[in-house]
């Protein structure tokens, strides 16, 4: 087993806007910075990278802005590790990752947690079906891979990033079947860019691709099922009744369909930041569960950690870019280096008006968690250790409190997914069942591993920790 | 949970682990209106992390006859609950590394023998028989056919329903904050929501035991002690039988090892070489494994099962056992009105259904030969 021990001044985590933002910051400031990230290239999802030299996607304004981060960071000096992926932390800061087969442990004197987001999935008829898909990862088949998810596709859900996914579909020339969104455009809309003007432009530019898609536009509609035997065949939709449910009386069927991208909002990725305990809240405008920081600084409650973008509450790029900076530049003085002497008042004025307007935009798009009240007892819930709703339901007959004790009984989150997908569903229903808000009933929490790692790349890694200080091998 | 906790009961029993499920359906089969207060979640403490090894191999031979008999009760509990815990009868093999230790081994065999088991010392050409996959260099190995698992969590939520269906009135996430008292007799709890009167009170809350037997003065030697493990992913079947180290003298502390492979076939593993501190508070905290923990729990995995060095860790955990001085149960009547099952020094699985038994015969002021040996007052000269 190949083993690496590594020191820097500031390590950031995650290599997309915020990381890339934070990383080249902190270096900036003159630190000594290490930036990882999961996947095979930096960039994360909006600034994603595609694989392909040829792909139709290097012109796009998000490639583009990517890959000036990225070449950014390269030229500062940045060290990037790539399809690395953290299993474990301990305070003060040493991290614990493997990457190829290849154990890695740093040791930094700062961290910036810029782990990002992840879709917040909702458990609805026939969602474990081949063919239904999360519109992030059709997104990312798409753009990074060139890879066409169906022939006949569906995007529905809720949400402004149904509009970036029809963005990428327009730009690949497929097109869309149809496009249903729960929200239909009000007077919130236009209250929206009168406030924000500057934003009107990229919403016009967003709307004109998804007309380039030709789907037909279902605005108001929810999904009701995804139909078919092996995989998907068909998708049930019908417009929403006054409780927010789609209303069956009303219900329609959108057949010859093999591909259904859902997407109902993200969540952020706060497994890296609550293992090293920092304070986390729950708000449902910012996703659910975010780790809490102040804006000015991106400092976490813990001494050395900050965080920045979607992990301190969903708010997309500019917010991500601009917190990202925000947390390098701090990061790389509490790691002993100087803070600038300009540029901190208009960044941090920015960041709090570019989260206003995310705030605002969340609000028209609320995460409709309760759809999940409707999924049938047949349905799973854990599709990674096959557990139906009414599984669930005879956890709490029998007195499961939480979602703690629900996972106990049904080993619902148990599986190598670590809850990441069930864990918002599974939220709702206990709460709901138990009439509690979700927040109370609990969430995974992450223990060492974050990920399933190997053993010995485990064992390796950890063996660095007890090698002295100032080693570098 | 929005039921309204009742006023009375005949018993209140304290901690909703494996220890107090087994006792609150016992008291509530024997007769006794029982009420079970869980502070958090049911099962959710030790009793959730615990390996469940149910088995009489290198406990106490002294206690063997109790053993037997928890044992066997554990079997007749599957067969009546229609194996809904996942009750297997793997057998347990622990492994024996040094020479100088097989005398060790031999001495337990020896008196398991006198009481009518059958434990038998194995070759490692023998022990390779019992379990193929256990290649790595061992000196030799004991084999104890009679040892069981059964899977925790579905355990205590067996034994909590088959306790709700004899009348058991269980509350999770409704912590004890302390007994009531009226001169020497305590009369009841008070809970975070609201008080209940009680014949009496049983303290079945492992390391928390202590605690609320000191919210009216009284000492309880039960301290917390860190206990941990590791599992893999799924696999398929790969190990057969519990995996135990042969222990020398001086317990969990010199070296302490388990390894089996749940129904789920998740393999679940834990090796502690070097005495560990628990921190005082450390059971109220989120608490992560130690590093060291980690590093040892895998090469001893690696070591004993060669074949396993490339399978994935998937999850940890940390939760913590009461523990005694002698590091034998706590269990019958503390003062009047006040019962104790506590103090299960890692092993309440294979105890808790004889436990409860003997709480539910000295609630109801009945007696049996066997229950001296848990008695709770032997640090105390007899007296509370």
């Amino acid at each position: 087993m190949n083993a690496r021990l590594l020191t820097c001044d500031v390590l950031v985590v995650g290599a997309g806007p915020a990381g890339l933002a934070a990383a080249a910051a902190a270096r900036e400031s003159g630190a000594d910075v290490i930036c990882i990230d999961l996947f095979a290239r930096a960039g994360g999802q909006y600034t994603m990278q595609p694989a392909a030299s040829d792909s139709p996607f290097h012109a796009a304004p998000q490639v583009r802005q990517g890959r000036e981060a990225i070449a950014h960071c390269q030229a500062l000096g940045v060290r990037m590790l790539l399809e690395t992926e953290i299993f474990w932390a301990e305070p003060g800061f040493v991290i614990f990752a493997h990457q190829k087969g290849e154990a890695i442990t740093v040791r930094a004197k700062t961290v910036v947690a810029a782990t990002g987001g992840m879709e917040r999935p909702i458990p609805f008829e026939g969602w474990t079906l081949p063919g239904v898909i999360s519109a992030g990862a059709a997104q990312r088949l798409v753009k990074a891979n060139g890879t066409r998810p169906g022939q006949n596709i569906v995007l529905a859900g809720t949400g402004p990033f149904l509009f970036a996914v029809a963005d990428t579909f327009a730009k690949a020339e497929i097109s869309l079947r149809a496009y249903v969104e729960r929200q239909k455009p009000g007077i919130g809309t236009i209250d929206l860019f009168i406030s924000h003007p500057s934003r009107l432009g990229e919403a016009l530019g967003l709307l004109r691709s998804l007309r380039a898609t030709g789907a037909h536009r279902y605005t108001g509609h929810g999904i009701i099922a995804a139909l078919g035997k092996e995989r998907v065949e068909a998708v049930r939709i019908a417009p929403l009744g006054q409780n927010g449910l789609p209303d069956k009386s009303r219900a329609f069927t959108i057949d010859n369909v093999d591909c259904l991208c859902v997407g109902h909002g993200f969540q952020p990725v706060i497994d890296f930041t609550s293992l090293l305990k920092a304070a986390h809240r729950h708000d449902d405008a910012l996703g659910g569960w975010y780790c809490v920081t102040d804006a000015r600084t991106q400092a976490t409650d813990v001494a050395g950690l900050f965080a920045a973008g979607e992990t301190a509450g969903i708010g997309g790029f500019r917010p991500a870019r601009l917190s990202g900076r925000l947390a390098g530049l701090h990061a790389a003085q509490a790691a002993g280096r100087p803070l600038p002497h300009f540029g901190i008042d208009k960044l941090h004025r920015d960041m709090i008006q570019a989260r206003a307007f995310a705030a605002r935009l969340a609000r028209l798009f609320p995460f409709p968690a309760h759809i999940a009240d409707a999924l049938p007892d047949h349905e799973l819930v854990c599709r990674c250790e096959d557990v139906s709703r009414a599984q669930i339901k005879a956890a709490i007959a029998d007195g499961a409190s939480d979602v703690f004790s629900v996972k106990m009984w049904t080993r619902a989150g148990m599986g190598p997914c670590q809850g990441r997908v069930c864990g918002s569903g599974l939220a709702h229903l206990v709460a709901s069942a138990l009439g509690k808000p979700a927040a109370e009933a609990g969430y995974n929490r992450p223990h060492m591993p974050l990920r399933p790692v190997p053993l010995a790349a485990a064992e390796a890694a950890l063996a660095l920790a007890d090698l002295p200080h100032g080693v570098e091998t | 949970m929005s039921e309204s906790l009742p006023k009375a009961a005949d018993v209140v029993v304290v901690g909703g682990g494996v220890v107090g499920a087994a006792v609150a359906r016992q008291t509530a089969k024997d007769g006794l209106k029982t009420v079970l207060l869980e502070a958090k979640a049911f099962g959710g403490a030790v009793s959730g992390a615990s390996l469940a090894c149910l088995g009489t191999h290198m406990h106490n031979i002294e206690e063997l006859p109790i053993l037997l008999e928890a044992c066997a009760l554990w079997q007749s509990l599957s067969e009546e609950l229609g194996d809904s815990f996942e009750y297997n009868r793997s057998g347990q093999l622990r492994f024996i590394l040094k020479p100088e230790d097989v005398a060790i081994a031999e001495r337990w065999i020896a008196g398991e023998r006198a009481a009518g088991l059958a434990p038998e010392l194995l070759s490692p050409k023998e022990a390779q028989e019992v379990e193929p996959l256990l290649t790595g260099p061992i000196h030799a190995a004991t084999w104890a056919p009679d040892s069981a698992t059964v899977n925790p969590f579905l355990a205590v939520r067996a034994l909590l329903a088959d306790g709700k269906r004899a009348g058991v009135m269980a509350f999770a996430e409704t912590p004890v904050e302390r007994l009531l008292l009226d001169g020497d007799r305590i009369t009841g709890v008070r809970t975070s929501r609201g008080d209940i009167s009680a014949g009496h009170i049983v303290l079945a809350a492992g390391p928390w035991s202590a605690r609320v037997a000191r919210s009216i003065g009284l000492t309880v030697p039960i301290v917390a002690r860190q206990a941990q493990c590791l599992a893999s992913v799924r696999l398929p079947p790969s190990i057969r039988r519990v995996i135990g180290a042969c222990e020398s003298a001086g317990g969990v502390e010199s070296g302490y090892t388990q390894i089996q492979q749940a129904a789920s076939g998740q393999i679940l593993f834990n090796t502690v070489m070097a005495p560990q501190q628990t921190p005082a508070g450390a059971e109220d905290r989120i608490n992560e494994v130690p590093r060291r923990f980690v590093r040892d729990s895998i090469a001893m995995l690696t070591t004993l099962f060669p074949s396993l060095a490339n399978i994935l860790m998937l999850r940890s955990w940390v939760r913590f056992e009461g523990v005694t001085p002698d590091d034998r149960f706590m269990a019958g009547r503390l003062q009047d009105g006040l019962l104790i099952a506590a103090g299960d020094n890692g092993t309440g699985f294979t105890r808790a259904l004889f436990l409860a038994q003997l709480i539910s015969r000295a609630a109801r002021a009945a007696t049996d030969a066997r229950d001296g040996f848990y008695n709770p007052l032997r640090f105390a000269g007899g007296k509370p």
